[in-house]
């Protein structure tokens, strides 16, 4: 493997692009795909003006799961379309930059970007836009790297009616 | 002719002959909407936060009670107040921060202080301002709210002095107040980080969907899915016995004046006591079984919704929920959430209470998200008023079954409570009466006196 390949900026802004291109196709099993069963996932809420929450285990967030299994849960949900959240489901596209990252270990990077989603409510026409910083672990398994935490600032947090996977 | 001189003509309130009716214009028209503003939001009691929140000496947080900007905070002697965060000199925003610990508030433009009891301590160069004579008879001190109280540690605020005392307000809504904040020796807390969020409807209805037990299934059959999914999962073991609930199953409600109602659900399998965070702390629990009859205990595990008009919902089921809201336009609310915490509660059941919270309530969670699709699709229903009066307030109106229980007197209820009793998924309407008699009651005053 030549060294370019294992350049951690470039694997990361990969995943990350994938993961956006996957959720803006609606192609959840592949995008379930690129995470760890052990991934631990959270959106932390805000404390104040400036200080995000910080322990899942004291403090609220707005999504928060320590394994794959609450990602499928949630992604299974929107599939089976019994909730009126997906009558019909907003159109997005996700927008990753900023990609800085780091080789950590043998197979670990981190790395931070900077991300916003664009929603568009067909139904009433509306669109709105969320936005902020992602932290990320990406480990590498049998050749393949997969996130095994994210963690999603989000800057904008009074968010419209509905908040999922799909549009952060 | 304006909708606000006919108030009379939008709730057609005959239950005695089986009708109740509102028009659809109360959810969609803007003069009636102003109106509610002035009369309610600034006319009545509003519950604004927890005293856990201000809980030392310069502890502060702001708020907005209609639409006019309230600063809470506790002095230096340790009295509370609330006063409209406004500077006396030019009426500048005085505080904008949401919350901390300020012993002195200085207004941003022109260095005017007030400390944390509202007193004005500081009115720079006041000894060159030419000032007549007259602006020293002023008072400079922040004026505070007509009234503001405290009940079990929920703080309330009227922006109008025409209002009873606060305990009257309540009235035997407090008794499901009670069986909150009789979960908690310690008393009740926010846990860190509040949400906010908005959903483009009327707050009404918000207000009456916190009432409403019979959208459980359809609206909420997803999340029912995903806790079946999880149910085939883990396959956990089966409910504690000795929590089982010994009363029949059964879904009811409770109507009191001023607006106020709860309802509430014996023995829905999934949601027992063990899947409540108060069912899991065996040190709260075991100290409500100390100071508390067993009935009353079993009233505590089971789920509650509570409703305190206009502004202020109490959800107490898979986790502890105080959601309140102010109204953005006629088609669109602002709502706050907060899981709300007994203090000292087990570090297990704590992150227990947080991950049901999650999982259920705000945008982010896979019921509330639903609900909150649910009102735009009723704010753009509620527009076809052609299609006339809704049939959705009579649910309960009917005869009731010759087999209900009456649990009020038990609970400390005066006997000419109104109570309604079905069985489960039994739905009852009729709570949303006291709600809509109350919306009348204010919006036909005679102004906001000052």
């Amino acid at each position: 493997m030549s060294g370019a390949d294992e350049d951690p900026t470039r694997i990361a802004t990969h995943l990350l692009s994938l993961e956006g291109l996957c959720l803006d196709r609606r192609e959840w099993t592949r995008w379930l795909a690129l995470y760890d069963e052990d991934v631990v996932y959270r959106i932390p809420a805000w404390r104040n003006e400036d200080e995000e929450t910080s322990d899942p285990n004291t403090e609220v967030s707005l999504i928060y799961h320590d394994s794959r299994t609450g990602l499928e849960d949630r992604a299974s949900r929107v599939e089976a379309g019994r909730s009126a959240t997906t009558m019909p489901l907003p159109r997005t596209a996700h927008f990753v930059g900023n990609v800085v990252a780091t080789l950590v270990g043998d197979g670990v990077i981190e790395a931070e970007a900077s991300w916003n989603v664009h929603v568009y409510q067909p139904r009433t026409a509306k669109q709105s836009v969320h936005f902020g910083r992602y932290e990320v672990q990406l480990k590498k398994r049998a050749d393949v790297w997969r996130i095994s935490r994210k963690t999603i600032h989000l800057q904008n947090d009074r968010v419209s009616t509905v908040l999922d996977f799909y549009s952060v | 002719m304006a909708l606000t001189n006919d108030i009379e003509t939008i709730v057609d309130d005959r239950v005695d002959e089986g009708i109740f009716r509102v028009r659809r214009e109360a959810f969609v028209d803007r003069d009636l909407y102003d109106l509610e503003v002035l009369r309610i939001f600034e006319g009545t009691w509003i519950y604004i936060g927890l005293e856990s929140q201000i809980a030392r000496p310069h502890d502060f947080f702001t708020t907005t009670i209609g639409r006019q900007p309230v600063i809470v905070m506790r002095g230096a002697d340790g009295t509370a107040g609330a006063f409209l965060n406004s500077c006396r000199h030019r009426g500048t925003l005085l505080c904008p921060l949401r919350n901390g610990q300020r012993k002195i508030h200085v207004c941003q433009y022109h260095g005017w202080a007030y400390d944390s009891s509202g007193r004005n301590v500081a009115i720079p160069r006041e000894d060159i301002g030419q000032y007549d004579e007259a602006f020293s008879r002023l008072d400079h001190d922040l004026v505070p709210v007509a009234r503001f109280a405290s009940y079990r540690g929920l703080l309330f605020a009227s922006l109008s002095p025409d209002v009873p005392s606060l305990e009257e307000h309540l009235g035997d809504a407090r008794i499901f107040i009670d069986l909150v904040a009789d979960q908690a020796p310690e008393g009740l807390e926010y846990v860190p980080g509040s949400v906010s969020y908005t959903f483009d409807a009327n707050w009404k209805f918000q207000l009456e969907n916190g009432l409403d037990y019979y959208h459980f299934e359809t609206v909420h059959r997803s999340f029912v899915d995903v806790l079946q999914q999880r149910g085939n999962r883990s396959q956990a073991a089966s409910p504690a016995a000795h929590l089982a609930d010994p009363e029949p199953q059964a879904q009811g409600t409770f109507s009191f004046g001023h607006g106020h109602a709860v309802m509430w659900s014996i023995g829905v399998p999934g949601q027992g006591p063990e899947a409540r965070p108060f069912g899991r702390d065996p040190k709260l629990l075991a100290a409500a079984n100390a100071r508390f009859d067993p009935a009353r205990v079993q009233w505590m595990l089971r789920h509650r919704n509570l409703t305190i008009f206009p502004n202020l919902q109490i959800i107490d089921i898979q986790s502890l929920q105080f959601r309140t809201w102010r109204p953005l336009g006629v088609g669109q609310t602002e709502m706050t959430s907060n899981c709300v915490a007994p203090i000292g509660e087990s570090a297990e059941a704590r992150r227990f209470r947080i991950r049901q919270y999650e999982d259920f309530f705000n945008p982010s969670g896979m019921a509330t998200s639903d609900d909150n699709v649910t009102y735009e699709y009723c704010q753009d229903g509620f527009a076809a008023l052609a299609a006339g009066d809704t049939q959705g307030h009579v649910r309960g109106v009917g005869a009731p079954p010759e087999q209900r229980i009456n649990y009020g007197p038990a609970l400390g209820l005066g006997s000419d409570s109104a109570w309604a009793y079905g069985p489960a998924g039994f739905g009852d309407e009729s709570a949303f009466h006291t709600g809509w008699r109350e919306w009348r009651r204010l919006m036909r005053r005679d102004g906001v006196a000052r």
